[in-house]
């Protein structure tokens, strides 16, 4: 039974990203008034209108909302899985090991006329491949240290992995082909600019096939909060369970990285937010995670196009002005506590 | 076989590369209070947490509820065993209430929410406990000895015949530890829930223990009833002491140990 408390906290969620949808439907290069955003979308608007909106913007915006939830959820999933509040997809080397997957494929399959070879649509199994090796690597690192397998020590090798991974997509966009590079750095930081249809369509394929397998996965996801042993005294299959959803978590990131460029720390703030917003352990936790990260890069991509009109910055880097600091402060707390 | 709650043939366990269990043959009875007791290191937890199917055996077979443990389903076998183990962890934020939940896992059911059995078997488990006052209190607002009593309450809401407490008196002052051991001997009089405790302290377990398994170096030193196991003779060869066991006016015995250890 959900308490009042929690239905009413994830019906202003609700609200405010369908706020936040309007009102980014609305700004731009020219500014259409909520009214008439919704004469529009529901068909009634002016002629012009209904391009802006349709054809303009609103895959953007549906895009970042749906990227939003993905990298939201991703990054709760981990942080149940490894049991680390400061576990996120971005900290881990995902969201990096992604990036490369998707620089590389853009340098493998191009042609001098600048073409790709193959069908774009191969480029988020390109992300799936990084973003799964990458992860691969650090679980792999992290299992086979000698010293134990401490929560810090996946981390620190996940932010030693998203550096090489960093460190490797400047490489490849350096040697790789002149023509490439502009277009993967604005892919890289995180722009939703170039969003078309089918990017929308794929991204929330990956979340309708995702949210009813974590819908099945619910208790089990909440009694990974216990350590292994006692988790599994009560009955859960441990090793499994964390298996598939590192698995789903990895993919939804690829999912996101693939169509939006390495927008990071999402999935470290959003679980975050939603812990103080209704709790970790309240029925909802999920959703309203998802709710989050939707609003979060949504509003991220829409100060992206404001703020410098007509430049646009990478909403990455927006998200990243909170996320970092959010990471610091868990680091310093953590310290406090556990010496 | 009924009547057997667990067995183990030509067991042999690694923990940490260490050999924790030697080639042991073990049969515990239902329906008693059995106390492991023995030396630190001496493989009674290893014993434990291999009877639970927690720690792989690198030999040997094990069988519990009359079913090797090799066939039990996660969800079945929880259902059949519970288990508290040493140094339990749960997020500092989450609430007794919701840590007692968490015992409810086995029977619950994937969608809905918590029915209204698993909510009167939480509140059962808090009560026996004394937690009722503080279901609502997040865990890391609590003393040592609180937090031990939550743990015990989540153990005790999973609602198995058989439960396992690796030291369940840790942590515990000797009035609330003597308050959990009547608490595991009224559920065993009453309910007919079979025990198996892990216990450090030896006057413990001579009082409420119906029998005794004595660990030494990764073997079974000793096992049978509490009174013919517990004699100065065994506990002093297994503990390397020198020790006494008197009989008070009331006709319970107790453990003195005489000087610290044999050269």
């Amino acid at each position: 039974m959900m308490r009042l408390r929690t239905v009413s906290r994830l019906g202003l969620l609700t609200a405010a990203v369908v706020a936040g949808f309007v009102t980014s439907l609305a700004l731009g290069s020219s500014l259409i008034p909520p009214g008439r955003v919704l004469a529009a979308l529901f068909g009634e608007g002016a002629r012009m209108d209904e391009v802006i909106v349709w054809t303009l913007r609103l895959p953007r915006v549906l895009l970042a909302i749906l990227a939003g939830a993905a990298l939201a959820l991703a990054g709760a999933l981990l942080q149940r899985v490894t049991r680390n509040p400061m576990a996120a997809p971005s900290i881990l080397g995902i969201t990096d090991g992604a990036a490369l997957g998707v620089v590389s494929f853009l340098w493998v399959f191009s042609d001098e006329a600048n073409r790709l070879t193959v069908s774009i649509h191969w480029q988020p199994l390109a992300a799936a491949i990084g973003a799964f090796g990458f992860a691969l690597i650090a679980g792999g690192l992290t299992l086979a240290d000698p010293r134990g397998r401490g929560p810090l020590r996946l981390i620190l090798y996940g932010i030693a992995l998203a550096a090489l991974a960093k460190a490797a997509v400047t490489l490849v966009m350096i040697i790789g082909p002149v023509y490439r590079a502009g277009q993967a750095l604005t892919w890289l930081t995180g722009t939703i600019g170039a969003a078309h249809w089918g990017d929308v369509a794929v991204v929330a394929a990956g979340l309708a096939v995702a949210a009813p397998v974590l819908a099945w996965l619910n208790l089990p996801l909440r009694q990974l909060a216990l350590d292994p042993q006692t988790a599994a005294a009560t009955g859960l299959p441990v090793g499994r369970t964390q298996i598939v959803l590192l698995a789903i978590s990895v993919a939804l990131t690829a999912l996101a990285v693939s169509q939006v460029g390495a927008v990071g720390f999402v999935g470290l703030i959003a679980p975050h937010a939603a812990r103080l917003v209704i709790g970790a352990f309240a029925p909802g936790y999920l959703v309203a995670t998802a709710l989050i990260g939707s609003l979060l890069v949504l509003g991220a991509d829409t100060l992206a196009r404001l703020i410098a009109a007509p430049l646009e910055l990478p909403a990455g880097a927006i998200t990243a002005l909170i996320g970092a600091p959010l990471f610091l402060t868990l680091l310093i707390r953590r310290q406090g506590t556990h010496g | 076989m009924a009547d057997i709650l667990a067995r183990m043939t030509q067991i042999t366990a690694d923990y940490d590369d260490q050999t924790a269990l030697d080639a042991i043959d073990l049969d515990l009875p239902e329906g008693k209070v059995i106390a492991f007791c023995g030396p630190n290191g001496s493989g009674k937890s290893t014993a434990l947490r291999v009877l639970r199917g927690l720690h792989r055996p690198s030999a040997g077979a094990a069988s519990v509820a009359g079913r090797p443990l090799t066939d039990w389903e996660p969800r079945a076998l929880a259902r059949e065993i519970a288990m508290l183990s040493q140094s339990p962890e749960a997020p500092d934020e989450m609430s007794v209430a919701d840590l007692a939940m968490m015992g409810r896992f086995s029977h619950r059911s994937r969608f809905s929410a918590p029915s209204a059995a698993d909510h009167a078997t939480v509140e059962r488990a808090l009560k026996a406990t004394g937690m009722t006052t503080l279901a609502d209190r997040a865990l890391g607002h609590l003393s040592g000895g609180q937090l031990q009593r939550a743990w015990i309450a989540m153990t005790l809401a999973q609602d198995s015949p058989r439960i396992f407490l690796d030291e369940p008196t840790n942590h515990l002052d000797i009035a609330h530890a003597l308050e959990v051991l009547d608490l595991v001997v009224r559920l065993n009089r009453s309910e007919h829930r079979s025990f198996v405790l892990v216990l450090h302290d030896l006057n413990l377990a001579m009082r409420y223990a119906d029998e005794v398994v004595l660990f030494r170096q990764g073997r079974i030193a000793a096992q049978g009833p509490t009174e013919a196991v517990m004699t100065s003779e065994t506990i002093g060869s297994v503990f390397e002491i020198d020790c006494d066991v008197v009989t008070v006016a009331s006709g319970e015995r107790f453990i003195m140990s005489r000087s610290r250890a044999k050269p």
